[in-house]
């Protein structure tokens, strides 16, 4: 019987199996409960150790997750058929008590305890911040090295050019200070009494040399910098672009085209306008600031302190600015991106926009994306600009204290005029550079953000290294140990499936939709990998097989066939570029493609259009196929690929599948049963199982699921009438 | 709407009797929860059928079952509803949130907000955490003036 003690405490806790801690309290609040299952007894307490209620296993006739909106809750049924609310949790704990459920669904029928029940932190050790992913590295301890010196590890293969660039750019801040030094000289000279033309003209000889000598490195150092800066952003692009396309699967389930290609595109602009533009003169002018301030030091050190005082309030305004305005422009970063998704979006969909007369209402949602978006760079670049008043305001305050302060000793005769001309010459080389380093701020912010969201991508979950692991060619057979996965692991897709196919058999893959087939053939292609079981290839667990040369070996034929922009034959011959022509056509008769493409004015050389959209549905079906054949994988899968045809075309398909089936391993779903009428053996999937398997005619006389299934879809006449046919 | 009683028997399942059918599991569930938060609820029975929807519960059930039905509601839709916003950081991508909700206070983490932060109204702002769970702010203008300027700058 159920029982809740509200008073008794917890013993010492003997033969605990299992503990879980759920994150929400029974009256739905956050805070924790902690569930431990024994052999005999599931037991929840509070955190003080007292126990809230406990639940017989004997009494147990099923648990499970049941799931909520943002959570679950765990529920036992007795054999009375009472129900038992046992926790509530959020999503975060959903998937470790949908496994606890399991474990106690094993006790219960007197089973050992078999489940996966990870110990996973969602908190990072050192700092205590949550894990943007369990078990995962936290971001602000691990990349405190800053966006910056993770920019700058860019630099590391063309170190030389940088080392040349920091002595092009010494050079140069020492040869800037050279010429107030000489207009001192001169008219200190001067006052002095001197009258001398050759004295002048030699002083005005060393400016030319040096202002020759500062053109020189400045020529040199724009072009180094734009060559480095050019190659950073090109290797960060194309870095970008490699994570991107190492992201395993559910990263694009959830995210928009439009949002990842801006990551590609706009913000490495960003990150290398400011390397190319910023940050020489960052380097440059900051190094400058070091070298003048010392000069007006070894003048008068009384005056340097008091005219270089505001500095640090100049110093502080950046810093304090930085942050906000920091992140108004991240933000307006977004506000781009949503405009570019909706581009993207509308452009792609431009014919049901038509169809459906929507180009007003299109019209109008980019209109508001595009406010949005003007409003946030206008909030971004005003903050920006009032900010800039005050840094404006404190860096003249240092010509000011310079007139008032040297003035006066000027005007007493403890500074010399050459001297006090000198350092207010500095003093613009000084507060220049310092009123620029908050303009920098601005590009600053804007290429920090975009890296930030650069490095967010490489740092995401990746799919597991392509290069390493088993290489061997693989025969074809594939079996399934036990599988269980879901997309939402806390609601499993797939719940225990096992079966083994022979290499070379063709297996259907049947079931109502959300039966998991496509899942299924989803696992098989590894673009996910099992929560729990294995995926046997040839006998070998599939995650030892290096995955290149898994996928190279395996052929899919989607039920919408997506072609590059291109010709014909460079679609057909992507899987495997150095095909011949005649290979090409090979394959091309043998997908029943080769007599249309003959029929377009360029044969193989036409070109497909972006999408393939210069072609038939059924066109684009025969050339996808063609290049599976021409890829001549040892497991094939067709994924609906019949379903979006006519009758005739369909003939030609299932023709072309024909020749593409032969001797390989092959998984079909196919919503039309007759597809399947070729199959070795089907399997019918139901709530993530196999409930069924066999051929057709096994499956038709034993009168099961598969039956039913043929029977309300009304495919039986389908069946018959192509098997007439 | 009458002759409506539901009531929890045993502690955690809900059932319901309307007029001479007794229904021993029933769900209740919003309909559209995001555009019309307070409108449409729909009971179902234990295999997951609609028994009958109402489209105003407060004003069409009668008070005691709108009031269980709130009681079921709060345990089924386990957003938390954010009164305040105690802090608000975003680092290398990932924004760290600690709130005052009304089931308490809590921490969570949300990535690209530009995904994850969703407004339903010009007012009304759902987050989806890293985990998929989901915080409400019902009425930003309701929230306190600094509560306001954290979200403001972040969102």
């Amino acid at each position: 019987m159920l029982s809740a003690d509200q008073n008794s405490t917890v013993r010492e806790p003997e033969g605990v199996l299992a503990e879980l801690t759920a994150d929400l309290t029974e009256d739905g609040r956050y805070g924790e409960r902690i569930v431990r299952v024994t052999r005999e007894l599931v037991t929840v307490l509070d955190l003080s150790g007292a126990v809230l209620l406990t639940f017989p296993i004997s009494d147990l006739e099923s648990a499970k997750n049941d799931s909520l909106v943002s959570g679950g809750r765990l529920i036992l049924r007795s054999k009375s058929h009472e129900d038992l609310i046992v926790a509530y949790y959020s999503l975060t704990m959903a998937q470790q008590f949908g496994e606890l459920a399991r474990g106690i669904e094993q006790l219960a029928k007197g089973d050992e305890l078999s489940i996966n029940l990870l110990v996973e932190k969602i908190r990072c050790e050192k700092c205590g911040k949550l894990l943007p992913e369990k078990n995962g590295v936290c971001p602000s301890c691990i990349n405190r090295g800053k966006t910056m010196l993770r920019l700058g590890a860019f630099l590391k293969p063309y170190k030389s050019k940088a080392i040349l660039l920091a002595i092009y750019a010494t050079c140069s801040t020492l040869l800037v200070l050279v010429p107030p030094k000489l207009q001192g000289t001169i008219l200190d000279s001067f006052n002095a009494g001197n009258r001398d033309p050759q004295f002048l003209f030699g002083m005005i000889g060393i400016w030319g040399g040096v202002l020759v000598g500062m053109a020189t490195l400045q020529v040199l150092t724009g072009r180094l910098t734009t060559w480095l800066g050019a190659h950073l952003a090109s290797d960060l692009r194309t870095k970008t672009y490699r994570s991107i396309e190492f992201l395993t699967l559910d990263y694009f389930d959830k995210k928009p085209v439009g949002a990842i290609a801006s990551r590609v595109t706009q913000d490495t602009d960003r990150v290398w306008f400011f390397l190319v533009d910023g940050l020489p003169f960052l380097v440059i002018n900051g190094f400058m600031l070091l070298a003048v301030a010392a000069v007006i030091f070894s003048i008068n050190p009384l005056l340097a302190v008091l005219i270089l005082a505001p500095i640090p309030m100049v110093a502080l305004i950046s810093m304090k600015a930085w942050k906000p305005i920091s992140n108004l422009f991240f933000r307006a970063s977004q506000k781009m991106a949503r405009v570019h998704m909706h581009l993207n979006e509308s452009l792609m969909g431009i014919r049901v926009v038509k169809a459906f007369a929507k180009e007003d209402s299109e019209f109008e949602r980019f209109r508001l994306r595009s406010e949005e978006l003007r409003n946030a760079n206008v909030k971004a670049d005003q903050t920006w600009h009032t900010a800039f008043g005050f840094m404006t305001l404190s860096v003249s305050l240092g010509t000011v204290i310079h007139w008032l302060v040297g003035g006066t000793m000027l005007f007493r005769g403890e500074l010399k005029f050459g001297e006090f001309y000198m350092i207010n010459a500095y003093l613009g080389m000084v507060y220049g550079p310092l009123q620029w380093f908050a303009s920098v701020n601005n590009w600053f912010s804007r290429a920090m953000a975009g890296a930030e969201r650069i490095f967010e991508i490489m740092d995401m979950k990746q799919e597991p290294a392509f290069a390493g692991g088993d290489t061997r060619k693989i025969e074809g057979s594939v079996s399934f140990n036990d599988v269980r996965f879901g997309y939402d692991k806390s609601n499993p897709v797939i719940n225990g499936v096992s079966f083994d196919v022979k290499a070379g058999e063709m297996i259907g893959l049947v079931g109502q939709s959300g039966a998991g087939k496509s899942t299924t053939i989803n696992l098989i292609s590894r673009f996910y990998e099992p929560d729990q079981g294995e995926i046997l290839i040839d006998g070998i667990d599939f995650r030892k097989l290096d995955l290149r040369t898994y996928r190279n070996q395996i052929g899919i034929v989607l039920q919408e066939p997506f072609l590059f922009a291109g010709t014909v034959a460079e679609n057909i011959k992507y899987g495997n570029p150095d095909a011949s022509l005649e290979e090409v056509m090979e394959a091309a008769k043998a997908a029943n493609a080769h007599d249309f493409i003959l029929s377009k004015s360029d044969g193989y050389d036409t070109i497909v259009g972006e999408r393939g959209a210069k072609l038939s549905g059924g066109e684009k079906q025969r050339i996808s196929i063609a290049r599976a054949i021409l890829h001549d994988p040892r497991i094939l899968i067709l994924d609906e690929a019949t379903s979006s045809v006519d009758v005739e075309t369909e003939r030609k398909i299932q023709e072309a599948i024909l020749n593409l089936v032969k001797g390989r391993t092959t998984f079909a779903i196919a919503h039309r049963l007759s597809t399947l009428r070729n199959a070795d053996r089907l399997l019918v999937m139901d709530r993530g199982k196999v409930v069924e398997q066999g051929t057709h005619e096994e499956l038709m006389e034993s009168k099961g699921k598969f039956y039913t299934l043929v029977q309300t879809q009304s495919a039986v006449n389908e069946i018959i009438g192509i098997g007439a046919g | 709407m009458k002759n409506i009683e539901i009531f929890y028997k045993p502690e955690g399942r809900l059932r319901l009797t309307m007029e001479d059918r007794s229904y021993t599991e029933v769900k209740l569930a919003w309909a559209s929860p995001l555009s019309y938060p307070d409108k449409y609820l729909a009971f179902m029975d234990g295999k997951g059928r609609e028994i009958f929807m109402v489209t105003h519960p407060e004003k069409e059930l009668p008070k005691d079952v709108w009031e269980m039905a709130k009681i079921e509601l709060h345990r089924r839709y386990l957003n938390g509803v954010i009164h305040k916003i105690v802090t608000l950081k975003t680092e290398f991508g990932s924004t760290y949130w600690r709130v005052v909700t009304d089931r308490g206070e809590t921490d969570f983490l949300t990535q690209s907000l530009q995904e994850n932060a969703q407004w339903l109204t010009p007012t009304y702002l759902m987050l989806v955490d890293v985990d998929g769970n989901r915080y409400e702010i019902t009425d930003i203008n309701a929230l306190d003036e600094r509560s306001q300027e954290l979200l403001s700058v972040t969102v």
